[in-house]
């Protein structure tokens, strides 16, 4: 074996860089900690595994970072990759597996702590929200480990955690992802931390988790908008409308902004814009700058094989004469939309915002039931422009551009943190709330 | 105060017959309104009942119908606005201008919704409305008076308690120059499409009004949460809250020429020197020339301006009057500008479309197309600032070459057998913004109802380059159409609701729903409001199709297909086939067919 051998293309080189960026941007990692794996064949035909090197900034990955051992035996490989290199390897032996990542998943960490006396077996966590429930099976398991970093007793149990759910935890360490691709595995960590986010945000404000997790799993289409379609592997470079220059470049603005202001976890929510037969759509709105995703032009016709959410899309533009839509799902409107009142029984039907420029902006943000009659949600959209759905996200609606309805969500998002502070500390929000928003 | 069976309005149309000297009422039907709410919708709607498409606009069978809405007389901001429509002897298809000023709001308080008028006077005329009663006065004491010294005349000496609101012409307007306009409040103008030739032809100088008639507000409650909001918006937003005030529109002439979009020289090309803008910016006339900022009746932002140039006062000039007479001519000198601008209003000119013929003229006479010998005492240059004012008053009188120029740039131009060098559409002169340095404006201009005009076909400027986050990539293909139609539908909705576009700066359709809600007792969403703004703008294209036009009337001159403009370091242009690509785009949006016939052709 040559060193030459070790030489990774330029598209994978990249592709671990801006995952590896991504995941820092998204919080997930700290400088030097976790891991990236992908199948690779070599120039002779030979299956190794792409893994970064113990101790590389994940930030900052050069291309001596990446290593190249054997999948098959133990090799030199081994001196350089990371501590969990037998981990990963027998992830990437399950089958349909072609990468698994390694994240520090702080808000999942954080959300399943215990001060337990050790040994123990942790609880499962149980996510709240429809992107872990859909795209983590509902589950993730939870272990501790006497050693927690690439111990034996961890390269035993993970993997077969693995070989049955998406997403598992080291307690107090971090998660395992598996996935056909790196950004599939990606995508799965920045579920699985946006989950264990939003329920640390409900417990702010005080929802009975335990209860709502109970009606999840005796009906979840009663507390999800709708079942999420499986995530898609295909098509991620893909970009039907190069000619339109400045669009495709608004897009993947909306997109990056998106991620980096956490207003939707990775690959996850939608934007479009109309035109007069198709619409320019970007099914995983969330796309990180270098990352990107697909950029189609859709018909704006029915299909059978659409996506519910796209469907929404189409819904709306029959319906109505907006240009833009933009779907996220903004996980402390998520928790915030679960919120009652101290002393109050009733749903939550409107956010008020306390903050002057979330008042200037909205006045008042309905909210919606996860079930609810499509025209009561066009009619919002309409008066509102931006409707915030129990277990379904915050939608949003523009005459004209692409900015004006990101402006939605980014908007939502603060609104909806300002109010969880406040009541965090213990003031009266109904104090807080203009008056003249009650009318509004 | 008037409980009609539609709170928000009296409930009655007022029709005036100047053939037969009758004066009738009739009520104002509740389906009507329902359907086209008022202002720009009502009086589209009730001008297609009563006009025959292919009368000639200059005579007796040509319909006035100036609406209000039911926001008028309510504390509404900039609720105060008129709207009137006619066939344009400009165009030859529909005229629908739109005014502040007080006018609008004290013909309401008069007791009427609506004014109908129809046939011929063979005498000058006014009108007089009160509630008490109405009045065809004749008045060939007045015919050849300017608008404010005929205003003057009107408002002296009011009846006890009274107090009058005056709209005339000028003697424009007498002598049917095709760009004239109708005055109100001396210096507000119905600009465009020629109303003041419509007068004119009438032999009617002015209409006068007065009365302190109140409406009925069905759900105080409703409306008072639309007006809170939309007075919190507009204390908010800079552009409204301030820089209107401060700068007035005439604030946006840097801004356009950053964005390279200030035309030159009869919009040959877009560049201009800092320094001569400089001598002509908004900024500038607030240290030299303004005396203070003023307001239509019920508006808090108050972008007009009280200027005084060695000793004249005036009003103005406007964005639009300043580059259309000023760089499109090749003039920077504030001065001059202001003074035919003061001269417009007192003889009854539209400014835009005065700026663009005197453009147009420049440029045949500096090809060598308007022979000298036709230039009398003028010099007809670009860059010539003295002859401005004069220009005016030779239009006006219609005195040698200011004949043909009083038919403005349409005819000019074909009249000396280069039609290409008019830079109209529909034979209505294109206002001061470059339609290449955008598509959604130039397919604004194409589709506007009236002719190029940035107010009825979309102010895509807005959207482009400072509508904030909902700024618009310029060179879209995909979303210009909707993006215009969407534009023309919210001023369609504020011109149907009596209401100021600048209130746009500040919020979008929601307040508004609210208020015209509360104030009717009916249901005005958002999302009516837009049924509404697409059943008017269906309205407007069979009335124009009734006209004789189609799709290919809905284009650009030449000179916007074939010369570039440089936009943002390129060579840009509108190629033929962009602009047939559009246009059917832009159909399709419409729900129209291809030709641009809507297919609920009525
Ligand atoms: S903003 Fe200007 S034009 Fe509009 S209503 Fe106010 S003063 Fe009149």
């Amino acid at each position: 074996m040559k060193d030459k051998h070790w030489k990774a293309n330029e598209a994978l080189i990249h592709l671990f860089q801006t995952v590896g960026r991504a995941s820092l941007l998204y919080d997930i990692q700290d400088s030097h900690c976790g891991n990236m794996v992908m199948r690779w064949i070599d120039e002779r035909g030979k299956e190794r595994m792409a893994i970064t090197a113990t101790g590389s900034q994940k930030g900052d990955l050069e291309p001596e970072h990446i290593c190249f051992p054997s999948l098959k035996e133990t090799d030199f490989g081994y001196y350089k990759a990371s501590s969990e290199s037998d981990i990963h390897a027998k992830i990437l032996a399950l089958e349909g597996v072609n990468a698994s990542m390694h994240c520090h998943t702080k808000d999942l960490i954080i959300d399943t702590l215990d001060d337990e006396k050790k040994p123990s077996r942790p609880e499962p966590f149980y996510p709240t929200d429809p992107l872990g429930y859909y795209h983590l099976g509902g589950i993730i398991p939870v272990d501790w480990f006497a050693l927690p970093s690439g111990s034996p007793q961890m390269v035993k149990v993970i993997p077969d955690r693995l070989s049955r759910h998406p997403v598992t935890l080291v307690q107090a360490h971090g998660a395992f992802s598996k996935g056909r691709t790196l950004t599939e595995a990606f995508f799965l960590q920045c579920v699985a931390n946006n989950s264990g986010y939003i329920v640390r945000m409900m417990k702010k404000l005080d929802v009975d988790v335990e209860d709502l997790r109970g009606k999840i799993k005796s009906d979840p289409h009663a507390q999800f908008s709708y079942p999420l379609h499986e995530y898609r592997i295909e098509d991620d470079e893909a970009c039907q409308f190069p000619k339109e220059e400045e669009l495709v470049k608004e897009f993947y603005k909306t997109g990056a902004r998106i991620f980096e202001s956490r207003l939707s976890a990775f690959h996850t929510g939608s934007v479009s814009i109309r035109g007069v037969n198709t619409m320019f759509y970007a099914p995983n709105a969330s796309m990180p700058r270098e990352i990107g995703g697909p950029l189609l032009e859709i018909s704006l016709s029915p299909e059978n094989d659409d996506t519910k959410e796209l469907e929404i899309h189409k819904f709306i533009y029959k319906e109505t004469n907006f240009q833009a839509i933009c779907h996220c799902w903004v996980p402390e409107a998520e928790a915030h939309a679960k919120f009652r009142y101290p002393g109050e029984s009733k749903a939550l039907e409107r956010i008020i915002p306390i903050d002057a420029e979330g008042s200037y902006l909205y006045l008042v943000i309905p909210v919606l039931p996860p079930v609810h009659d499509i025209e009561t949600f066009l009619q919002l959209l309409h008066d509102y422009k931006v409707v915030v759905v129990q277990g379904g996200g915050v939608w949003g609606v523009g005459s004209q551009s692409l900015s004006e309805v990101l402006h939605h969500p980014s908007s939502v998002r603060e609104i909806c943190l300002y109010r969880i502070g406040a009541y965090e500390r213990g003031l009266d929000l109904r104090k807080m709330e203009p008056k003249k928003a009650h009318n509004w | 105060m008037n409980i009609s069976s539609f709170p928000g309005y009296h409930g009655k149309i007022l029709q005036i017959d100047l053939s037969k000297a009758n004066i009738s009422e009739k009520p104002l039907m509740p389906g009507v309104a329902e359907e086209y709410l008022g202002g720009r919708g009502m009086a589209t709607r009730l001008f297609f009942d009563e006009i025959d498409p292919i009368c000639d606009p200059l005579e007796a069978d040509n319909v006035i119908v100036i609406a209000t809405s039911p926001l008028i007389g309510t504390h509404a901001p900039t609720a105060c606005r008129g709207h009137m429509v006619f066939k344009s002897p400009l165009t030859g298809i529909i005229g629908s201008p739109n005014c502040g000023g007080s006018w609008a709001h004290a013909f309401k308080s008069s007791g009427y919704d609506v004014l109908v008028i129809k046939g011929k006077s063979s005498e000058p005329v006014m009108i007089d409305i009160s509630p008490e009663q109405v009045k065809i006065i004749p008045q060939a004491k007045l015919w050849g008076l300017d608008a404010h010294e005929t205003t003057d005349r009107l408002t002296a000496d009011p009846e006890k308690g009274k107090e009058y609101r005056i709209l005339c012409i000028g003697p424009a307007g007498e002598n049917l120059v095709r760009f004239s306009s109708v005055m109100n409040d001396k210096n507000r103008a119905y600009g465009r499409g020629g109303p003041g030739a419509v007068f004119g032809s009438k032999k009617l100088k002015a209409i006068r009004v007065s009365g302190r008639r109140k409406i009925f507000v069905k759900d105080e409650e409703r409306y008072k949460s639309g007006l809170d909001q939309s007075q919190y918006l507009m204390r908010s937003a800079p552009i409204t809250k301030r820089l209107m005030r401060e700068l007035g529109t005439l604030g946006l002439i840097k801004l356009i020429d950053i964005i390279e979009m200030l035309p030159h020289r009869n919009f040959q090309d877009n560049l201009h020197r800092d320094d001569d803008l400089d001598k002509i910016s908004g900024e500038t006339l607030r240290k030299t020339i303004l005396e203070k900022a003023s307001a239509c009746y019920g508006c808090s932002i108050a972008c007009q301006r009280r200027t005084n140039v060695g000793g004249k006062k005036g009003e103005g000039p406007e964005y639009e009057t300043v580059v259309m007479t000023g760089p499109n001519c090749g003039i920077y000198d504030l001065n001059a500008i202001a003074r035919a601008h003061y001269r417009c209003n007192e003889l009854g000119l539209d400014t835009i479309s005065f700026g663009g013929t005197l453009a147009c003229a420049m440029e045949l006479s500096e090809k060598g197309y308007i022979p000298k010998k036709d230039w009398g005492q003028m010099n007809l240059s670009f860059g010539n600032g003295d002859i401005l004012e004069k220009m005016v008053d030779l239009i006006t009188a219609r005195k040698g070459l200011g004949d043909i120029l009083a038919e403005g740039s349409y005819r000019l131009a074909e009249h000396f057998q280069h039609p290409e060098y008019s830079m109209s559409i529909k034979k209505m002169e294109i206002p001061a913004y470059d339609p290449r340095a955008s598509f959604t404006q130039a397919l604004g201009y194409m589709t506007s109802p009236t002719g190029a005009c940035h107010l009825r076909g979309g102010y895509a400027v807005s959207l482009a380059f400072f509508g904030g986050t909902k700024e618009i990539p310029r060179f879209s293909l995909l979303q210009s159409p909707i993006a215009i139609r969407n534009m023309q539908n919210l001023g369609i909705i504020q011109d149907s609701l009596g209401i100021c576009r600048f209130t746009g700066f500040a919020f979008s359709t929601e307040p508004w729903a609210r208020m015209a809600s509360g104030i009717t007792g009916r249901n005005f969403s958002t999302a009516r409001m837009e049924e509404i703004a697409n059943r008017i703008a269906s309205l407007e294209r069979i009335f124009n199709i009734k006209t004789g036009i189609g799709a290919d009337e809905d284009t650009l001159p030449m000179r916007f297909q074939q010369e570039s403009i440089i936009v943002g370091e390129k060579e840009t242009r509108i190629p033929e086939e962009t602009i047939v690509k559009m246009r059917k785009d832009y159909y399709q949006a419409r729900g129209w067919d291809e030709q641009g016939v809507p297919r609920n052709l009525q």
